[in-house]
């Protein structure tokens, strides 16, 4: 009887050890069923495929993912793959030693040779890499092709001929930006990143990203009162605190309600549902700028780290190391665009499924052209601090309703930002 | 010996409300971004605050919401109690119905509200608008976004005084009724010298209640405008949820928290001392 007890439990040992698996942890944000059911098969079983004797679990938390990351980064008890929000929170979290340096990593996956060098520089803190970007997204201006046919308008690429063409639009009683911030009040950031880098320039605003010189300059003052004059005008819907700038903003755009729709190249995500519903055909184009060079502005959305804490480092970065491939980036775009564009630097690799719109492919190819020309603008959401970035956001429509001046709201965006620049919270800027 | 009954429970009240409102008070003294450590930089939060127009724009807005809430729903609940418990026929149905409001998820409110009552485009005012009768939605104008807000909030709020202040009317003598009808009460008269003397004490706590809860208020703000557009819907809760989550400013947060605490404490002291002058007659 002690005897089969015996091999029993012995049996059972060795059958545990044999299933031991590694298990890395991953939290993610938020993903719906048909997007969760891609993850599964692209990035669990395949990397599970690939890498046996590890496992991944990814937990999904939802919009909130940054607040509990950083408590549960505080008590050391994160996930392994840390999935930060952006460069902005690199910084503080490397300082306070919660990130593990990726340095070692690089070379063994050679990310120095196959990611795009200012992406490598975004993620890091005292030139020590930590953190690389999930996917790199720009903010052009998606347009209804078949309503501009029908009219006989074309593409705007210049300021001008985009205000020309806005004004023909109110004439005819179409609205000509399709925009609304009723659910996700940062939308206000992508027009305010739109004038400071099509109206003041991209130079200027590296210039006071690196403090060279303030915010209250005058090219500054210029690009907010022509976002104020567009609003004026009536650009903007007057319904635009009520129009979620997601999908019902394309849902405009597709119905033909509004002619233009300057976003970023995260609704590629909506425009396949929402266009061939309504039957016409879409347009993309950088945003037009004052001498008609487009300028593409440049966003990071979410970037990955290892945890210091994490007791699996290895296959945290295998993890990683399997999303950075010209194979995962061809599957998962393939399925889901504009959320998984990592910043390869070679995408000659990449054949994207006959589904994806060539649009998106298109677009996506000449973002990373210009980047990799070093000629691109910044999104105030990546490479401005956090409070300032917040406070841009809010202020911006006390400067449309006339509450206060431009002057005044660039005062208080420069005080913002000087006082959170000797905090050490501006994010990494790669030079130009 | 039956001292020590209490301790479970105060080892539960000490560990989650008494540290880390403790906590609360101590960072409102301190700079934290919520990653590194906190430094101690005095009173500056609150110098900070009280040179902040927005701080004083959700402070008034809050008092603006006090005195809104005391008014409107307690006159509703009042009325419709009375109602009910003059005509007692069908009042278990209209309770149900009247408080059904506050049985729904406030998220789930708010985003009906939002977007099928209030939207231009999808909702009932839209359906007006396409009608020819052209109502602007109160939440995107400066100067009706707050009342916007607490419309939504006010629907889902007066029912629960209306069940309350039932229930208390119910408790009211008999006697007292009946003798008041027998003289020839009116209907008013019955309401001014029968019926809301003998609710006061339920009435005295509701209002309390209502001051400390007003300067909570956070959900619906926080759906329906963000505090926005441009500040003018903004409230001290929101004001510290952005300054702790989006600006990472906890040390900020914390001192606005303390300053909701503060107007908490001096209703509960007033509260206290009416409750300790009944107890004395």
């Amino acid at each position: 009887m002690r005897y089969l007890f015996t091999t029993a439990l012995v049996a059972t040992g060795l059958a545990g050890s044999a299933m031991a698996q590694e298990n890395i942890d991953f939290w993610y944000e938020t993903a719906n069923p048909d997007q969760q059911g891609w993850i599964q098969e692209l990035l669990i079983d395949g990397f599970e495929a690939a890498n046996p004797g590890f496992g991944l679990t990814i937990d999904y938390r939802g919009n909130e993912l940054d607040k509990q990351l950083r408590i549960a980064m505080l008590s050391g008890s994160g996930p392994d793959v840390v999935l930060t929000p952006g460069p902005s929170y690199v910084a503080p979290m490397a300082q306070n030693g919660q990130l593990l340096s990726l340095e070692p990593y690089a070379e063994q996956y050679g990310w120095n040779a196959g990611i795009l060098p200012v992406f490598l520089e975004m993620g890091r803190y005292d030139g020590t890499l930590y953190a690389l970007p999930k996917t790199y997204e720009t903010i052009g201006l998606y347009y209804n092709k078949t309503l501009f046919a029908e009219n006989g308008w074309e593409v705007p690429e210049t300021l001008a001929e985009l205000e020309a063409l806005a004004d023909v639009m109110l004439d005819a009683g179409i609205q000509p930006f399709s925009a609304g911030n009723s659910t996700w009040r940062g939308a206000n950031e992508w027009f305010v990143t739109i004038a400071l880098n099509s109206v003041a320039g991209p130079d200027n605003v590296h210039a006071a990203l690196i403090g060279q010189i303030p915010w209250t300059s005058e090219p500054f003052v210029e690009a907010i009162n022509t976002l104020k004059g567009w609003w004026e005008k009536g650009y903007f819907s007057e319904n635009y605190f009520s129009i979620d700038g997601g999908e019902q903003a394309m849902d405009l755009l597709a119905t033909g309600q509004a002619g233009m729709m300057p976003s970023g190249t995260w609704q590629f995500q909506n425009v396949p549902t929402y266009f061939d519903q309504a039957g016409t055909e879409p347009g993309f184009v950088g945003f037009p700028s004052a001498d008609g060079a487009p300028v593409f502005a440049l966003g990071v959305g979410s970037t990955f780290s290892i945890a210091a804490s994490s007791d699996v480092p290895d296959g945290a970065a295998a993890v990683i190391g399997h999303i950075f491939t010209p194979e995962f980036y061809s599957a998962m775009g393939s399925q889901w665009q504009g959320e998984w564009n990592m910043p390869l630097s070679d995408l000659s690799g990449v054949a994207m499924a006959e589904t994806v719109l060539p649009l998106y492919t298109e677009a996506m190819a000449n973002l990373a052209a210009s980047v990799g020309e070093g000629s691109y603008g910044y999104t105030t959401w990546t490479f401005l601090p956090p409070a300032t970035n917040n406070y841009l956001i809010n202020g911006i429509e006390e400067v449309w309703l006339d509450q206060i001046t431009a002057e005044q709201y660039l005062a208080e965006i420069e005080a913002n930002f000087q006082s959170e620049m000797a905090e050490g919270k501006v994010p990494a800027i790669p030079s130009r | 010996m039956h001292r020590l009954y209490v301790v479970p429970t105060l080892i539960i009240n000490v560990v989650i409300i008494a540290i880390p409102a403790a906590l609360t008070i101590l960072l409102a003294f301190y700079r934290w971004d919520g990653i590194s450590t906190p430094v101690f930089v005095g009173l500056s939060n609150f110098e900070g605050l009280w040179n902040d127009r927005v701080f004083w724009r959700a402070l008034t807005n809050n008092l603006i919401w006090t005195t809104l809430f005391l008014t409107v729903p307690i006159g509703m609940g009042l009325l419709a109690a009375t109602m009910m418990l003059i005509a007692r026929r069908g009042s278990t149905f209209f309770q149900v119905i009247y408080f059904l409001p506050i049985i729904i998820a406030t998220a789930i409110t708010a985003r009906v509200w939002q977007g099928m009552i209030y939207s231009p485009i999808t909702g009932v005012l839209g359906l007006l608008d396409r009608y020819g009768l052209e109502l602007s939605n109160p939440l995107t104008q400066v100067n009706t976004a707050l009342y916007g807000v607490a419309v939504a909030d006010l629907w889902h709020w007066w029912g629960f005084l209306c069940v309350i202040f039932f229930a208390a009317l119910r408790q009211v003598p008999q006697e007292q009724v009946e003798a008041a009808r027998v003289e020839g009460a009116t209907f008013f008269q019955l309401m001014r010298y029968v019926l809301l003397p003998g609710i006061m004490p339920t009435i005295a706590l509701m209002m309390i209640m209502t001051i400390i809860w007003s300067f909570l208020v956070f959900d619906f703000v926080f759906i329906l405008t963000q505090g926005g557009p441009a500040f003018s819907s903004e409230v001290l809760s929101t004001l510290a949820y952005r300054s702790a989550f989006y600006d990472l400013a906890v040390g900020k947060a914390a001192a606005v928290s303390l300053i909701i605490s503060l107007f908490g404490i001096v209703a509960t002291i007033f509260y206290i001392r009416i409750q300790a002058a009944e107890i004395v007659e």
